[in-house]
């Protein structure tokens, strides 16, 4: 049986335009879902009919086989971590952790215990008598990782949990955050807008978008074959390169369609080369730390690619060539936007040749 | 501490002493005999508080108030502060005008609600007991009003964690709301508990017992010349006034810390 099953779910703000649109997903006991997609996607309005925070008016919630649609939040054995933790300030870290457990009367040595239990799994055991607001932004969050965790709920809900926090402790969070779902084996479904935390935390991603859920995968799938341009677009970064079918020369494929290509699988020549390739002017380059971002202007738009440190790094205004290989390129309809399976598939397989025209 | 603007502290200390002086003139004079106070002389007793307690009655008015303003104060609190969390936090049909409603009363001058208030309890027949002080009193419209503002002012996502956590909207306003709410509701507390404390109309139309007397209809009778006196024994007059205001004056110390905070609540961001 599935943990969690979503099943057309809309919902509309009174005087407000509909925020989802029939979401359908089904979720499995011990996954990690994150839900991503640009602001006002409709992730955190998705995290909260979930959590019974808003009400489920229109669809079916399913939580551990019984209809949740009318469950009040207490009932449905769900942990929330919120975005900006909302720890009880007037509490100390002990009280924070331990209050779910004292609201379901569990005698007060035993709550003291599985509190400070947590909290030494957390590393909070120093921090026990402080209140929150003498604690850092990580500390914080552990708190509020605690106070979901000292319930032992089947599933926890967080809606962007990292995104207060500066990028190293975010990274060092992700990595803890990765193994307490590996030592919980309880179901994670997290809201974030950041693709790097999607693609390294999930076992599937829910990619969203103005309320639609666009596709929903594992990361490989997602970032290897995505649903559609706005998938293709969203997860990656530098983001996916798009050149319209008609601007490519000798282009053996459909036309009006727009071929996607990620900017690691363009290798860049000073001189022009035999089979796809695209000539472009270099704009600007940036270090990334172990490899540039080299964008370039062509005739098609600005391009992205992305090439090692040492290979050679052209000048800026220099005239280059990017050559792709066709088996990492990907065609999407033009209007739709969908992307076009049994094209990809055979043009893998022939091989096709693809070629830009110069800008 | 050394302060920032002599000439400001100079003022400050002037106008302190402006509105101190008739406290401390009226404090002097109820340790004055009345023909030391008539006469300009100095003559130091302790006389007038025991005739204000003893043959006066005024232990028992102090009591009575201190029921009375308690009572208010308490009952008032708790009603406004969950009126004010209901409208803070829940819409309903008709929620918006309701609030209008209950702001619209601090239009009203009490006094207008006088005689309506009378009749409702003497056909009620509440008139003369504890009941009759403090029920007219415990909605307070300015107190919900204050309330609702900061409570509005803590982040909703306290309430939410508090529901996940397994807590009823009841337990959400207990563990929650009111220990963020301690500033406000101990400001309007003080508020509430003065301006009770210092009624004077209502328990002069609801009370004629006068063993329920509080402390202001009290006060009000020392003023009288008493049969066969031809003056005002205001030394006496002070002692009582003195042990007027001695609890609020308390009362205010043991909260002003967080009376100021209250105050302070919405004037910066």
């Amino acid at each position: 049986m599935s943990a969690i099953t979503l099943t057309d779910i809309r919902k509309s703000y009174p005087g407000g335009a509909q925020v989802l649109h029939g979401v359908s997903m089904d979720i499995q006991h011990g996954e990690f879902i994150v839900i991503v997609g640009p602001s006002g996607c409709g992730k955190s309005t998705l995290l909260r009919l979930l959590a019974g925070l808003d009400p489920c008016e229109q669809g079916e919630l399913v939580i551990d086989g019984k209809r949740a649609n009318d469950m009040p939040p207490q009932d449905r054995d769900i942990g929330m971590i919120f975005q900006n933790y909302a720890l009880y300030p007037h509490m100390t870290v002990l009280e924070n952790i331990a209050f779910g457990l004292e609201l379901r009367k569990v005698p007060k040595a035993e709550r003291l215990a599985r509190a400070r239990a947590v909290a030494d799994t957390l590393q909070l055991t120093p921090y026990l008598d402080r209140k929150p607001g003498a604690l850092s932004g990580g500390q914080r969050q552990r708190v509020a990782m605690g106070r979901a965790m000292a319930r032992e709920c089947s599933t926890f809900l967080m809606d962007e949990p990292l995104s207060n926090l500066d990028n190293a402790l975010r990274v060092a969070m992700r990595t803890e955050i990765k193994d307490l779902h590996r030592q919980l084996g309880a179901t994670i479904i997290y809201v974030t807008h950041d693709q790097t935390e999607a693609l390294s935390l999930a076992d599937r991603v829910a990619v969203m978008k103005d309320g639609h859920l666009q596709q929903f995968d594992t990361p490989d799938v997602i970032y290897d074959r995505p649903a559609n341009r706005f998938v293709a677009g969203f997860l990656g970064a530098p983001a996916m390169n798009f050149v319209p079918a008609d601007c490519i020369n000798g282009w053996a494929g459909p036309h009006n369609v727009d071929v996607g290509f990620r900017p690691e699988a363009l290798t860049l020549h000073r001189a022009p080369v035999s089979g796809p390739s695209i000539a472009a002017r270099v704009a600007l380059t940036e270090m990334t730390g172990a490899t540039f971002i080299v964008h370039c202007e062509s005739e098609a738009g600005r391009l992205s690619a992305v090439v090692a440190r040492g290979d050679g790094l052209p000048e800026d205004g220099e005239d280059i060539w990017l050559s792709l290989s066709p088996s990492q390129a990907l065609c999407f309809d033009a209007i739709t936007g969908d992307r076009l399976d049994h094209f990809n598939t055979a043009q893998r397989q022939a091989g096709a040749p693809c070629a830009v025209a110069p800008a | 501490m050394k302060p920032e603007n002599p000439l400001l502290a100079c003022l400050a200390l002037a106008a302190g002493l402006l509105f101190l002086s008739p406290v401390l003139y009226s404090v002097w004079m109820s340790f004055q005999t009345t023909d030391a106070y008539y006469t300009g002389t100095i003559d130091f007793t302790l006389g007038n508080y025991e005739m204000a307690i003893g043959q006066y009655n005024f232990a028992r008015y102090l009591l009575n108030s201190v029921i009375v303003s308690g009572l208010v104060t308490v009952i008032g609190l708790a009603v406004a502060t969950c009126a004010a969390f209901a409208f803070a936090r829940y819409t309903f049909g008709g929620s918006n005008l309701l609030f209008g409603a209950v702001v619209a009363t601090l239009m009203i001058p009490s006094h207008i609600t006088l005689i309506p208030n009378y009749l409702t309890l003497a056909k009620a027949g509440l008139l003369d007991t504890y009941a009759g002080l403090v029920l007219p009193a415990i909605s307070n419209g300015f107190a919900a009003f204050f309330l609702r503002q900061y409570i509005r002012g803590i982040p909703r996502a306290l309430d939410e964690a508090a529901y996940m956590d397994g807590a009823s909207p009841l337990k959400v306003l207990r563990r929650v709301i009111i220990p963020l709410s301690k500033p406000a509701i101990l400001s309007m507390g003080l508020y509430i508990f003065i301006s009770e404390w210092n009624n004077y109309i209502w328990p002069l139309v609801a009370i004629g017992k006068e063993d329920l007397y509080t402390l202001q209809i009290g006060l009000a009778r020392l003023y009288r010349v008493n049969p066969g006196e031809d003056i005002i024994n205001w030394p006496l007059v002070m002692a009582a006034s003195t042990i007027t205001i001695l609890p609020v004056i308390v009362g205010f110390v043991l909260v002003e810390r967080h009376l100021i905070r209250g105050m302070m609540m919405g004037a910066v961001k």
